[in-house]
């Protein structure tokens, strides 16, 4: 570790070159790289608490990494500056297709081209729920409050926001640690 | 040449942005879907649909399905398809109103869940074994993958691509379970085979 904690125009520059690093994916690894290894700003133990935080809590997994890195060293502040690093490059070119894509959409080459390419981000987005399936194969009341909000939105058309109100504490109760075992079990 | 489904009526009225309630309302909208941002983002991708096609109306459903597209083939994380949303909710103004709409959408969507991880870092100590901690990691899993289920149908009824389209969505789903091969060939191969015809919408 580094005695001198990094200025914010330090982590400015180190969530950009995770940024540019990563394009063509693999953000996470690019990111313990530079931060870890690179930089030695945290070591690979607050790496990972830092990982187990942003996944915890709402907002993109990968940007709330970049916002832990900040504010560990700057606060506030610093979280801000970091999330500008990470974000500001990538979502500037985003943005830039995007002006593209509505200037041009209109064209049926292109829309023939978008055709085929939204059959695979289709693809994609069913392969999400897929993915972290498997970690709640063994625990039917698990797949039963899986099960329950998926009915309740795909067949009973309600919205996002009530369902988590309500589903939410109701699990949160169900899940709430036995004073015996409080944070062992997985 | 323009396509038909371009000329036709639109299905609602587009709610415009010039007018400053409006414009409040909207961010406002995203401002509170920030904290609801489970599981990386994702679980909100149905959300946007609703609130981008059907209750403002500033897209068509296929609309929607290339912004997302492009979100994902694009680096960095999927959630900055919001700011294409904010684009193209102010498109009819013009490109530059359009660009401040965008970089305004992505901020009101990543300002609360930003202020609340840095809480979050803040008190991370004491917050780390308390059972509030882990009744919501536990309990708001299994509800992340219901939402996630709901969001890959949603998607895919949204992407409203012929047989050949579903069958090509169908097999990108496995190989992203199967492989580790990167979501861009598959959008590269996926957009030939759009380009030569076989899918189309």
């Amino acid at each position: 570790m580094n005695e001198q904690p990094p200025s914010h125009r330090e982590l400015f520059v180190g969530m950009l070159q995770v940024a540019l690093s990563a394009f063509g994916g693999g953000l996470s690894a690019w990111s313990q790289r530079i931060v870890v290894e690179q930089r030695g700003w945290l070591s690979n133990e607050e790496f990972l608490t830092g990982l187990t935080v942003a996944r915890l809590f709402p907002g993109p997994n990968q940007i709330n990494m970049a916002v832990y890195i900040g504010a560990a060293f700057r606060g506030l502040s610093g979280a801000l500056v970091a999330l500008a690093g990470m974000l500001l490059v990538p979502f500037s070119l985003l943005m830039l297709l995007g002006v593209a894509y509505f200037s041009f959409h209109t064209l049926p080459a292109v829309d023939r081209v978008l055709a085929g390419v939204v059959a695979a981000a289709a693809g994609m987005a069913l392969s999400m729920g897929f993915k972290i399936l498997d970690q709640y194969w063994k625990d039917p009341v698990a797949l039963l409050l899986a099960a329950a909000t998926f009915v309740a939105m795909q067949f009973f058309h309600l919205r996002l926001v009530p369902v988590v109100l309500i589903a939410g504490p109701l699990a949160m109760a169900w899940y709430w640690p036995r004073s015996s075992s409080s944070g062992s079990q997985p | 040449m323009i396509l038909p489904h371009v000329l036709m009526a639109a299905h609602c009225p587009p709610t415009s942005l010039t007018d400053l309630g409006h414009l409040l309302q909207v961010l406002g909208t995203f401002l509170g879907l920030s904290l609801f941002s489970l599981g990386g983002g994702n679980t909100l991708l149905s959300e946007y649909q609703h609130l981008s096609v059907d209750q403002f109306c500033w897209l068509t459903s296929s609309q929607f399905a290339d912004l997302y597209a492009l979100a994902e083939a694009a680096p960095g994380p999927s959630s900055m398809l919001v700011g294409l949303l904010g684009l193209g909710a102010a498109w009819p103004e013009g490109p530059w109103w359009a660009l401040l709409s965008g970089y305004g959408a992505e901020l009101a969507i990543l300002l609360p869940s930003t202020l609340l991880m840095v809480l979050a870092c803040l008190s991370w100590n004491r917050l780390k074994d308390s059972p509030w901690r882990i009744a919501f990691e536990r309990g708001l899993g299994p509800i992340t993958l219901g939402i996630l289920f709901q969001v890959g149908i949603k998607i895919l009824h949204t992407a409203d691509t012929n047989a050949a389209g579903v069958v090509v969505s169908l097999v990108v789903c496995v190989l992203m379970l199967r492989t580790r091969i990167s979501p861009l060939w598959f959008m590269a191969c996926a957009g030939v085979l759009g380009g030569l015809g076989v899918i189309n919408r």
